[in-house]
């Protein structure tokens, strides 16, 4: 048998790693069909959201050097602004992770990064500015799942009304329109059953377990109150009743939903398990503060069930960003309100203990963690209108990164964005030259120097 | 040349683990955690699920096929898609030298299990062709490549074994079938013979399409036949949403010139008579996002057709940006008949009033008259329409005004259940609540003191503007330290106020009639709104905060809330819970006949949006 050397080692491809259970991080909170960094990543892809007053007020995407090797470390090198305030949000690669694809939840744009050619500077491949239009009235493009050899992307609301109903659309991972796939609804639930009390047709995240032909959809709420001022949609009794109440569970090769379950509080992230027998996927809901097991029963049926309070729900901890380890032992949870991770005990998926807790900001949104589960990187911002207005020096809008020794997190460094004049820090991805078969160019300088302060 | 291949058969009597380059990778990585045991990919095993059946979904295009040259089994240049077109192919790439099992080998096993099965099929077996092609043209002549297919192929299926002639005549094939590839280097810069790719088959229809893409994860057998039988059956099926407007033509132009029971005549502006061509151009612009700055707001996703022409789901609308505003979206139900616009009344003609939100930094947020006349003249859906509808004249600061206002004056709507019974003497079209209702209205609630009604028609505004307290309340009133939140149906917290004001900019205020007089007794006044449809048009009131018909006539059977300036027509009712059911009873009888018609006259308008 012949072994691999070479300068490819700190990575494996998909085909390789999908269905072998090893290590912890957000690298397994992506797509199953995707390539990934098992080793050292060298950069981290920052979608950052452009603040009005503040440097060149766009949305940009902000590449720091993560690799303590480089003599760059911990240091921004690449900003790339891409024009207008998008309401950027999340971001996700292509299952050959040549492309990022980083879209705006406000003008529907999505934006196609090429992080192939030089992994150090991404650059503007394509964007997508006709997704209304293509999907048929999909609005608000959320989450950016790789498909094999596409992109399936969750709406979170649509060009009717701005509320909560909406679809998924999915594209080649040449940016190509292929089809949309309605949210199931009341009106239309599109053969699916209606387990509960809720058929809302509300979107945000998406998940598959490939092996149970299993796809798995949460929901959020529409433009309208994603784009409002927080403290108006709190104390808007109307607004405060479009939040979603639903997971749907899909057969994901025939893209049709087969049951509507009820998780009560808008469930937004989904993280599936990877062990080959675990048939389950956690969700949290951010306005009722639970963690919810969305799990197979023994006869073969999906259900729903809350495992755990995260924090004391009247005090709007607000549970945001999650991530699962892959030997499903762990749930990193983000509460944004009081700016704390929490570590949840997941070996019993049916009974989640918190085990660890650590502040980290003023605020707290995405989490990420490299493929060992050693280095944890936290970015700030939830949503421009939701965001907190003021706090301690560099604990607003930053980017932290820290090492885990499986007991402890430990600070390693810090940027302040808007020290830096970059904005406000949403979802991260990680870079690495030896995913392309690529080597560090020796000599590599910093090549952007981060905003004087004035 | 001596070369071996690998192939599943000996994998299989390997056993079932399988210890691979995955170990080798890790240790290389530096990894302490020990080797995992490498699990073979589905397709080597019995599906886990029952593959769907065959035309119960769909496989949307993705895409035309790529193509360039190939070499086939004899040596011969051929270009790639002569193979595609007479029958459904599913194509592999492959290197023969790859010994990753969950790689090429997991490929060529699927094909071979998929051969053996389409060969029991007398239906399918002359309808497909599987071709292996390598992406290693140095390695893979066709010499190499017809001894790896005789390994899988003694029968002769259409199963074809290419490659080609150079790296260079392989890039347009790859860059076709976006399959990503490289060659792996050692330190020293030796060629290691490893092939780094994502797995992908693909799966192509007869018009040379790319039907399906299938990746480690879930190339199986099962489930790649009945995909081909999908394409065999192939059926369409119609979508959902939206995109199913059409650009129906309008009905709204017989809806505004029609006499509907209980309405008074429609007053037009002599300067601007309702026409087929200004209305349907106007309900054109009524639903078009790229009327707003950033192409997200048009008038009706705020003054939404099924919502009532208001917006049901907020009490108060949101702008460009999630920019905050101060008051609730007005239906626009009979908007054509109000002497004053806006909830403060600081407009009177509805051609003027349109440029307000076009131009509002918190609303449709556009940075000039000019900005948006430009843009209306580069959108090839209005070429000629404003010339045709304005004889000659084309998009301008007049003609947009007189077209939105042209859509707006038909939607009126009336011969409600109370028109039929007050003013076309049914007797039977209310039922006696509601009739009880009707007689406290304009007796004891004293409600048509100022929701004022004629002896031939309603349009239940006196067309004045008053100070409930509503106002004064938001302006001048304490805020409790805890407010009220349901988080999710049947689950309400009590939250402390700062904990969601620390994340908000302080609310606008808001002193009504007096931002326009500049009058101190007109602080906190507001139009009055006619009351027809009121049943379809929650929530009330100029900030929205009354989310409910019976809860609107509670505040006043309290007698609004107390100030200085509180209109002294406002006075405590002493109503019982009787008469409120009444009175709501009768409002709710105030909805007009053609609803239905005007909603699906606005629904056959499809929605403007960017569309390159």
């Amino acid at each position: 048998m012949k072994q691999l050397t070479g300068p490819a080692y700190s990575i494996v491809f998909v085909f390789l790693l999908s269905i072998t259970p090893i290590a912890s991080a957000d690298e397994t909170c992506m797509s199953p069909y995707m390539a990934k960094i098992v080793g050292q990543e060298d950069f981290v892809y920052i979608w950052t959201l452009g603040m009005e007053g503040l440097g060149d007020e766009q949305d940009k995407l902000v590449t720091v050097d993560v690799n303590p090797q480089s003599e760059n470390y911990g240091k921004v090198i690449h900003s790339l602004s891409v024009g207008g305030r998008n309401e950027a949000h999340h971001s996700g690669l292509t299952d050959d992770r040549r492309f990022l694809w980083a879209s705006g939840l406000d003008t529907n744009k999505i934006f196609i990064f090429d992080v192939h050619t030089d992994p150090a500077k991404p650059r503007l491949h394509k964007t997508i500015s006709n997704f209304v239009a293509q999907s048929g009235g999909v609005v608000g493009p959320h989450t950016s799942y790789a498909m094999p050899g596409r992109m399936l992307i969750t709406g979170l609301s649509n060009d009717k009304d701005h509320g909560g109903r909406t679809g998924m659309v999915e594209y080649t991972n040449d940016g190509e329109y292929i089809a949309t796939y309605w949210m199931p609804t009341d009106i239309n639930l599109q053969g699916a059953v209606k387990s509960g009390s809720f058929a809302d047709g509300y979107g945000y995240d998406v998940r598959v377990l490939p092996r149970r032909n299993v796809m798995v959809t949460s929901s959020f709420t529409g433009w309208n109150n994603y784009m409002m001022d927080l403290g108006q949609m709190m104390a808007d009794p109307e607004a405060m009743k479009r939040f979603g109440n639903t997971v749907v569970i899909w057969d994901l090769h025939k893209r049709q939903p087969k049951k509507v379950l009820d998780v009560p509080g808008a469930p937004l992230e989904i993280r599936c398990a990877w062990g080959s027998k675990n048939n389950y996927c956690f969700t949290t809901t951010a306005l009722t503060s639970k963690i919810w097991l969305i799990y197979e029963d023994e006869s073969g049926d999906w259900q729903a069930k809350p495992v755990a309070d995260i924090g004391i729900a009247e005090q709007i901890p607000l549970p945001v960003d999650i991530s699962i380890a892959a030997d499903d032992s762990l749930l990193w949870v983000d509460t944004w309100n009081d700016g704390m991770t929490r570590v949840f005990d997941i070996s019993d998926p049916h009974n989640a203990k918190e085990i660890y807790t650590e502040k980290i900001g003023a605020q707290i949104n995405m989490l990420s963690q490299s493929w060992d589960g050693r280095r944890v990187y936290f970015t700030s911002s939830l949503l421009s209108n939701w965001d907190k207005q003021q706090a301690e020096e560099g604990d607003l809008q930053y980017f932290k990164s820290y090492t885990w020794d499986g007991e402890k997190l430990t600070h390693r460094f810090s940027i302040d964005f808007i020290a830096a004049g970059l904005g406000m820090p949403h979802q991260m991805r990680f870079g690495s030259y030896a995913l392309y078969a690529k080597k560090r160019p020796a000599g590599e300088q910093n090549t952007v120097s981060v905003a004087a302060n004035y | 040349m001596k070369y071996s291949f690998l192939t599943p058969a000996v994998l299989l009597a390997a056993g079932v683990f399988y210890l691979g380059p995955v170990a080798t990778l890790h240790a290389q990585a530096q990894h302490q955690h020990d080797a995992p045991a490498q699990v073979l990919a589905p397709g080597y095993r019995v599906l886990e699920y029952h593959a769907p059946q065959p035309g119960t979904y769909q496989l949307p295009p993705l895409g035309r096929a790529g193509t360039g040259l190939v070499l086939d089994e004899n040596g011969r240049e051929r270009p790639l898609d002569e193979f595609f077109g007479d029958k459904f192919v599913v194509l592999s790439f492959i290197y023969t030298n790859c010994n990753v099992v969950n790689g090429c080998p997991l490929a060529t096993f699927v094909l071979g299990q998929l051969k053996q099965r389409l060969d029991a099929d007398l239906l399918l077996r002359d309808q497909v062709r599987m071709i292996s092609l390598s992406f290693d043209p140095d390695f893979d002549t066709p010499e190499v490549m017809v001894k790896y297919g005789n390994q899988f192929n003694r029968d002769n299926y259409d199963w074809r074994f290419l490659t080609t002639a150079s790296t260079e005549q392989l890039q347009p094939l790859l860059q076709g079938f976006n399959q990503s590839v490289q060659k792996e280097y050692s330190e020293t810069g030796e060629y290691t013979g490893v092939i780094s790719h994502i797995l992908r088959v693909f799966l192509l229809d007869k018009a040379r399409q790319v039907r399906n893409i299938y990746s480690v994860s879930f190339l199986h057998a099962d489930t790649v036949i009945n995909d081909i039988k999908t394409l065999a059956m192939e059926y369409d099926a119609g979508s959902a949403g939206s995109a199913a407007r059409s650009n129906a033509p309008a009905d709204a132009d017989r809806a505004g010139r029609r006499h509907l029971l209980g309405l008074p005549g429609l007053a037009v502006p002599e300067n601007n008579p309702l026409t087929q061509k200004k209305i349907r151009l106007g309900r054109q612009l009524f639903f078009d996002r790229r009327l707003s700055h950033n192409n997200t707001l048009s008038c009706a996703m705020c003054h939404i057709p099924e919502q009532g022409f208001t917006s049901q789901e907020l009490a108060v609308a949101v702008g460009v940006e999630g920019r905050t505003l101060r008051r609730n979206a007005p239906t626009l139900y009979n908007v054509g008949f109000a002497r004053t616009l806006f909830h403060d009344a600081r407009e009177n003609l509805l051609e003027q009033q349109v440029w307000v939100p076009l131009l509002a930094r918190n609303e449709m947020a556009n940075p000039s008259v000019g900005f948006v006349i430009e843009r209306l003249k580069s959108l090839p859906e209005y070429q000629g329409k404003f010339e045709q509808a304005f004889h000659g004249k084309g998009p301008g600061m007049e003609t947009v005004g007189m077209a939105l206002a042209s859509y707006q004056r038909t939607l009126n709507s009336a011969n409600s259940p109370f028109d039929r019974w007050y003013y076309g003497a049914e007797e039977n079209a209310l039922t006696e609540q509601e009739i009880a209702g009707f007689r406290l209205f304009t007796g004891k609630a004293r409600c048509a003191a100022c929701h004022s009604l004629n002896s031939d028609y309603a349009l239940f505004t006196d067309h004045k503007l008053h100070n409930t307290g509503i106002g004064y309340l938001v302006s001048m009133g304490t805020r409790d330290d805890k407010i009220q939140v349901t988080v999710a149906p049947g689950t309400t917290l009590m939250v402390e106020r700062a904990l969601v004001t620390v994340a908000s900019e302080p609310p606008p205020n808001d002193l009504g009639y007096y931002e326009i007089t500049g009058d101190p007794d007109d602080r906190w006044k507001y139009r009055t709104p006619g009351l027809r449809n009121v049943g379809i048009t929650a929530p009330y009131m100029h900030n929205g905060s009354l989310g409910t018909l019976r809860r609107a006539v509670e505040f006043y059977n309290r007698g609004g809330i107390r100030n200085e300036l509180l209109d002294p027509l406002i006075q405590p009712l002493g109503l019982s819970e009787d008469e409120m059911d009444s009175i709501v009873a009768f409002l709710n009888s105030l909805t007009g006949s053609n609803v239905d018609d005007l909603v699906a006259d606005a629904l056959s308008q499809k929605v403007g949006n960017v569309r390159q």
